[in-house]
C-alpha cells in the first residue's frame, strides 16, 4: 500500500523587538542569571502586564507578511502551564482572538508551486530558562528569557514531505527578515518549530494518528525526524511493531530516534481563559494603515524589478532576492556606482566568497553597501586594480569605516599612470621571458596571459590590464 | 460532566474532592451544561464576536528597554537562590 506523510508545522519565532512583551526588561541574550528580570516577569503578586505596541506591530506585520487577515480587535488568554520556568504558573497567549488568522504562503519545491495555509498567529511571551547541573538537589531558574515576545505560526496540516517542510520554513524566514520583525536564525534559537506528523493510506481523507515533535532547531534534524517518523508510522501500521498513540515526542538527532515524552495535551487541559488583566488591543485604522504602509517589497517583486529594471539576469536576481541583507547593501552600491550588473558581480562573487569563507550567512551581512558602491566605481574607473580592490574589500570587512579610495592611497594600490614605469618593467619582464614570449609568437595566447601576471606582480597590481596588455603587445611585435 | 471528565479536573487542578463534594459539583455542572443548551440554542449569525464584557481596549507601551529593578533586590524574599538563579526543588530526574 502506498502512504501519504501529512503535516502542519508551529513555528515559535522571537520578535526582535528591545524590551519583553509585557514589562521593560531587556528582551536581549547575553546577561548574566536574572539580571533581565522585574517584579512583573518574575511572577510577583499583583504585577500587571502592559503591552508592548512593537509587539503588535510586528505582529500584524508578520500577519501580512504571510497574507493573512489581521483581526482588529485582539485578546490575550491565561495557557495553565505548571513548570517553573513561568513563574505565574499560566502563559499569557492568545487563543480566542489571536492578532492574524486564514493566511496563506506559496513555496516552491521540486515538485512545483504550492500553496500552504496558516491558521493564525498569535503573540506570546516565552518561558525560562532551567539549568539542572549547578547542583544535584534543586533546580536553578533564570527569568532573562521569560517573557520575551513570541509570534507562533501555526500551518493548517498542509505539508506533506521533509522538502516542502524546508521550503516553508525557508519561506518564512525569508518573509520575517524582509519585514524585519525577527532574526529567524535556527542555531540561535530565535526560530524554533514543533512538527505535528500522521500518516494515511494514499487517498484517503481520514487523518491518521498525529504525533508532535517539540522544539526543533534546525532544519537538517527536522528532516531527518520527518524521515524517521514517517518510517516508524508505516511500520506501525503494516506490521504491527507498536501501538500509535497521539503524544509528544522528542527527537535525539545525535541517535536518529524519536522518544515518546508524553501524552499529547488537548486544548482543554490548558484551560484557556481570558486575561482579565489585559484589555483587549484594538487596532485602529491609522494604526493598521500605518503598519501596511511600512511593509516592505516582496522578495518575488524585487526580483521581478531587478530584472526588468535594473536588466540584471534571471539567476543573478534570484540569488541577490534570497537575503534582504544582500538586497539593501546590492542596492545602496548601485545608488553609487550606477551600474547593476557591477554591482550584483561584486555581491555575488567577491562579496559572498568572503562571507563563505568566515562562515557568515548572508543575512550576518553589515557591509555598508554605499562604501562597497565607492569601491567598485575605483575599480571599473581602471583607478584600483581588481585584484587590489578584492584586499580592500576584505579590509572592508574588517573594518566598516573604512575609506577604499584613503586606503587605496595608504597602501600604494592606486593604479599608476606612469607609462615608463609600465615600459621598463614590460621590457624587463619580456627579455627574462624568452620561451614564453616564443609561445605566443607561435600562437599560444596563454603565454601572454603569463607574462601580463609577472608585469602585474612586479607593478603590484597597479596597472590598467588593458594599456599593459597592448604594451606588451606592440613590445613583442619590435622584437 | 462525566465523573472521568471530574477526575481529570481535579488532577489538573491539584484537587483532592470527597465524595459529598463531587456529587455537589457534579449536580452544578449539570445546571450549568443546561443554561448551555438554552444560548447554544439561540440564533447568533449575525451576531459580532464580544471579546470583552467592558467596551474597553488596553493602553499600550513604547519599546523602550530599561532595567529598574536589581537582581539582588528581587531575590531579597527568595527561600533559596545560587550564583544569582532562583532555585526550586528538582524537577527532573
Amino acid at each position: 500500500m502506498r502512504y501519504e506523510t501529512v503535516i502542519g508545522l508551529e513555528v515559535h519565532v522571537e520578535l526582535a523587538t528591545q524590551s519583553k512583551i509585557f514589562c521593560s526588561c531587556h528582551a536581549k541574550y547575553g546577561a548574566g542569571p536574572n539580571e533581565h528580570v522585574c517584579p512583573a516577569c518574575c511572577g510577583m503578586p499583583g504585577m500587571l502586564p502592559v503591552v508592548n505596541r512593537r509587539v503588535v506591530d510586528y505582529g500584524m506585520k508578520a500577519g501580512m507578511m504571510l497574507n493573512c487577515t489581521i483581526n482588529r480587535t485582539t485578546t490575550f488568554d491565561k495557557k495553565s502551564y505548571y513548570y517553573p520556568d513561568l513563574p505565574c504558573a499560566y502563559q499569557t497567549t492568545q487563543w480566542f482572538a489571536p492578532v492574524a488568522v486564514n493566511g496563506l504562503v506559496e513555496i516552491e519545491t521540486s515538485k512545483g508551486k504550492k500553496n500552504i495555509r496558516i491558521k493564525q498567529i498569535h503573540m506570546e511571551e516565552d518561558a525560562g530558562k532551567l539549568v539542572h547541573d549547578i547542583s544535584e538537589d534543586t533546580t536553578c531558574v533564570d527569568f532573562n528569557r521569560t517573557s520575551v515576545p513570541l509570534i507562533e505560526i501555526v500551518s493548517q496540516p498542509d505539508l506533506s514531505s521533509a522538502e516542502e517542510v524546508e521550503a516553508y520554513l525557508e519561506r518564512l524566514k525569508n518573509l520575517l527578515r524582509y519585514a524585519k520583525v525577527a532574526e529567524c536564525a535556527m542555531e540561535h534559537g530565535t526560530m524554533r518549530c514543533d512538527v505535528n506528523l500522521s500518516v494515511r493510506p494514499e487517498g484517503s481523507d481520514k487523518l491518521g494518528v498525529r504525533t508532535e515533535m517539540k522544539n526543533m532547531n534546525s532544519i537538517d534534524a527536522i528532516k531527518r525526524a520527518i524521515s524517521y517518523e514517517v518510517a516508524r508510522h508505516i511500520d506501525a501500521i503494516e506490521n504491527g511493531t507498536e501501538v500509535l498513540v497521539q503524544e509528544t515526542r522528542r527527537w535525539d538527532d545525535i541517535k536518529g530516534k524519536s522518544y515518546a515524552m508524553r501524552n499529547k495535551e488537548t486544548a482543554g487541559d490548558y484551560r484557556y481563559f481570558p486575561d482579565p488583566n489585559v484589555m483587549p488591543v484594538v487596532i485602529d485604522d491609522a494604526w493598521y494603515q500605518a503598519i501596511e504602509a511600512s511593509l516592505p517589497e516582496f522578495p518575488e517583486v524585487k526580483r521581478a524589478r531587478y530584472i526588468e529594471t535594473l536588466g540584471l539576469g534571471e539567476y543573478d536576481a534570484a540569488q541577490l532576492t534570497k537575503s534582504i541583507a544582500v538586497c539593501e547593501c546590492f542596492e545602496d552600491a548601485y545608488a553609487v556606482c550606477k551600474s547593476a550588473k557591477d554591482a550584483a558581480n561584486w555581491m555575488l562573487s567577491e562579496v559572498m566568497s568572503i562571507l563563505g569563507s568566515r562562515k557568515m550567512t548572508p543575512d550576518s551581512l553589515t557591509l555598508d553597501g554605499k562604501t562597497l558602491g565607492e569601491l567598485i566605481t575605483l575599480v571599473s574607473a581602471g583607478t584600483v586594480g581588481r585584484s587590489n580592490g578584492k584586499k580592500i574589500l576584505a579590509a572592508m570587512f574588517d573594518d566598516p569605516s573604512l575609506s577604499p579610495k584613503e586606503y587605496a592611497e595608504r597602501n600604494g594600490m592606486i593604479v599608476s599612470n606612469d607609462t615608463g614605469l609600465i615600459e621598463q618593467v614590460a621590457k624587463e619582464v619580456l627579455a627574462a621571458e624568452e620561451k614564453a614570449v616564443a609561445d605566443y609568437r607561435a600562437g599560444k595566447e596563454k603565454a601572454l596571459a603569463a607574462i601580463l601576471g609577472k608585469c602585474m606582480k612586479q607593478l603590484k597590481g597597479n596597472c590598467n590590464p588593458q594599456v599593459l596588455r597592448e604594451l606588451l603587445i606592440a613590445e613583442i611585435n619590435k622584437m | 460532566m462525566e465523573q472521568d471528565t471530574l477526575r481529570k479536573l481535579e488532577l489538573l487542578n491539584q484537587l483532592s474532592l470527597n465524595e459529598v463534594q463531587k456529587a455537589n459539583l457534579l449536580a452544578f455542572f449539570a445546571d450549568r451544561e443546561k443554561e448551555l443548551d438554552v444560548l447554544n440554542a439561540m440564533n447568533t449569525d449575525d451576531v459580532e464576536r464580544m471579546v470583552h464584557v467592558m467596551p474597553i481596549m488596553t493602553v499600550v507601551r513604547e519599546d523602550i528597554a530599561s532595567q529598574p529593578f536589581s537582581r539582588d533586590e528581587l531575590q531579597k524574599g527568595a527561600p533559596d537562590t545560587n550564583q544569582g538563579y532562583w532555585c526550586v526543588p528538582r524537577v527532573v530526574e
